[in-house]
């Protein structure tokens, strides 16, 4: 190449980069505004109610206060519902994978009576909302006197025919050889499948287990009815208490400061498990 | 912990499971005397077993219990329990136009919340780049997405509240206009509830889209340039069409979804103003828990059920397609 040319090259490739700059440039400034109410909940909750009551609308935090959020820090209340959540979300992310994963290794390889029909039957949960059959459910726990505790909101959904559906698939594809090298070696199904089937798994699984903590965390219907008494509020629920308790006038900044605290563990989840988030929508939307 | 691995928890764990061997021994030496399919329908069952005790009592028969409840004039503290035969459905489909105001909100809910995957469109397309740093973004317009009903309509609620106490007011304020009644007029309330699911939902259509960009061939393109298409030629005929499956994807998600929407409204609006966003699940979830008429609550829920079975019918279709639904 000549020295011109490779002269006229470098320039290109100095556009280009200047253009890829200015382009992040505009696309950070679009994310900006797009993310301005969560920037200015942040604020408001370092601003003193004073403050406040002069004027809303302003993203300095000055005058400057930690007051809303020793409040916050300070309240048993809301440890102790942050820690429902993680127990109960915790809780039943477990039982849905060790149920739902033996019955998924079952359809995917062993060769039983009734195994399509019985398939067909998990198939249909899939069709079934909560929505459209949370009050039987209701029902049955106000029978067992089972409200209003933190069994009450780990039960529903830990057999979910979503789980044992992905998993069956990706059980299929698992190679048979592996398998039976175990079996050749005297193990049991239930070992092959501890030891061969499971670790094999793992990228799914994981995937699952994050979108299924998520999901119950997050969940809202059901624990607004179940749980009635402070005691077992899961810390979503407890802010929409909080926040009706309080009202919008007296206590702005300690209720945006309460809004930050439930978000924080989840956006600290959400940055440990940012990769197999974002490659597990790929998995369970089903395009990869 | 110096030597601890999964293996060995395996290992121990399946050590423990030696206790019921003077159970199981005996048992086992006449398992392998049956024929092999049936031996694998006795581990199949047991394997299936727990899964189905959980499925059977909150999926299967709440089904069922739910059909049965809607044919009875039920109280929730179960008392008052009477047979009515289809009169729930009666008034519910002749009558009650409280019932019919929350189907049309519900199906304007789903109507204004489709353009949310064209919004997610435009996000993956903006963020589809080789561009560094461009990565950040991703998790910047998902972020929203995984945080919890409650903190996301306690922010958009305050920042659309109707008096001085909301942000867009309170600015307003400073310039002597407003106030705007967002959230005291029914179109209005309708229309910030939508926006806010737009906000909240948003960055996961983008991450379907995302993915499904990078699953388009790069070949494809350059077969397209080398025949001298341009950009629009090349979006029109390579990236829409490839892009149609996780558009149909996103298409019943989001309709199944808006179906259901019960948090939004309850967090922002309570189902006001003057119950002009109140929406099918909002209505069962008053029905049955402030007038404790869950015979009547379970009666809109199948209806619920039944159209959404519908769309769920295309939702299989939709897997079948894919070639992983068996």
């Amino acid at each position: 190449m000549t020295v011109v040319g490779a002269e006229l090259q470098r320039k290109r490739q100095l556009i280009e980069r200047r253009r890829g700059s200015v382009y992040i440039l505009a696309v950070g400034a679009f994310a900006l505004v797009w993310m301005l109410p969560v920037i200015w909940t942040l604020v408001t909750s370092f601003r003193p109610e004073a403050a406040l009551q002069r004027n809303l609308a302003s993203l300095i935090p000055y005058p400057f206060t930690t007051e809303n959020w020793t409040f916050i820090l300070k309240s048993s209340q809301l440890w102790k519902w942050l820690g429902n959540s993680a127990f109960v979300s915790t809780t039943h992310t477990l039982a849905q994978l060790s149920v739902c994963s033996l019955a998924a290794y079952a359809f995917a390889r062993l060769d039983f009576y009734f195994k399509r029909p019985l398939y067909l039957l998990v198939l249909i949960g899939l069709m079934v909302p909560f929505e459209a059959t949370f009050l039987p459910v209701y029902l049955l726990f106000s029978n067992l006197k089972l409200h209003n505790t933190l069994i009450a909101l780990i039960l529903p959904g830990i057999a979910s025919s979503f789980a044992v559906f992905l998993l069956t698939q990706f059980f299929r594809g698992i190679p048979l050889e592996l398998e039976e090298a175990a079996m050749m070696d005297g193990a049991g199904r239930f070992r092959i499948f501890l030891i061969v089937i499971l670790p094999l798994s793992t990228p799914v699984i994981t995937a699952l287990a994050i979108f299924t903590f998520l999901g119950n965390w997050n969940s809202y219907l059901w624990p607004i009815i179940s749980a009635t008494s402070s005691d077992v509020y899961t810390i979503v629920i407890g802010l929409r208490k909080l926040n009706q308790a309080w009202g919008d006038v007296n206590f702005y900044g300690r209720d945006m400061a309460a809004a930050v605290f439930t978000a924080m563990p989840i956006i600290l989840f959400f940055f440990v498990f940012q990769r197999r988030i974002i490659s597990g929508i790929a998995i369970n939307s089903g395009i990869k | 912990m110096s030597g601890f691995s999964i293996g060995r928890a395996v290992e121990f764990f399946l050590g423990l499971l030696e206790v019921f061997n003077p159970v199981v021994e005996p048992y086992r030496r006449f398992h392998e005397k049956l024929p092999p399919k049936v031996q694998q329908t006795v581990t199949a069952f047991i394997f299936i077993l727990p899964f189905g005790i959980l499925y059977g009592i909150f999926t299967i028969l709440p089904i069922f219990q739910t059909f049965y409840i809607s044919l009875h004039k039920w109280e929730i503290m179960g008392t008052n329990i009477r047979y009515i035969g289809l009169r729930n459905f009666e008034r519910l489909l002749t009558r009650d136009t409280q019932f019919h105001q929350a189907f049309e909100q519900t199906v304007l809910f789903v109507a204004l919340t489709i353009p949310i995957i064209f919004v997610g469109l435009c996000f993956a397309l903006m963020l589809n780049r080789p561009i560094k740093g461009i990565g950040i973004f991703r998790t910047i317009f998902y972020l929203p997405n995984i945080m919890a009903v409650t903190v996301i309509g306690l922010i958009w609620a305050r920042v659309f509240a109707s008096s001085s106490r909301g942000l867009i007011n309170a600015f307003l304020e400073n310039f002597d206009a407003g106030p705007i009644p967002f959230l005291d007029q029914g179109d209005l309330a309708t229309l910030v509830v939508s926006f806010t699911t737009l906000w909240w939902t948003v960055g996961f259509s983008m991450l379907v889209f995302l993915a499904g960009l990078q699953d388009i061939s790069q070949a494809l393109y350059d077969a397209a340039k080398v025949d001298g298409a341009n950009r629009r030629q090349q979006f029109r005929h390579i990236t829409i069409p490839g892009l149609r499956r996780p558009f149909a994807f996103l298409c019943i998600l989001q309709v199944i979804a808006s179906f259901q929407i019960f948090g939004q409204v309850d967090v922002m609006t309570g189902g006001g103003p003057a119950g002009n966003t109140r929406t099918i699940v909002y209505n069962i979830f008053e029905t049955s828990f402030l007038y404790f008429q869950v015979g009547y609550g379970t009666a809109m829920a199948v209806i619920m059920f039944a159209v959404l079975l519908v769309i769920s019918l295309f939702q299989l279709a939709l897997f079948r397609d894919q070639g992983v639904g068996n």
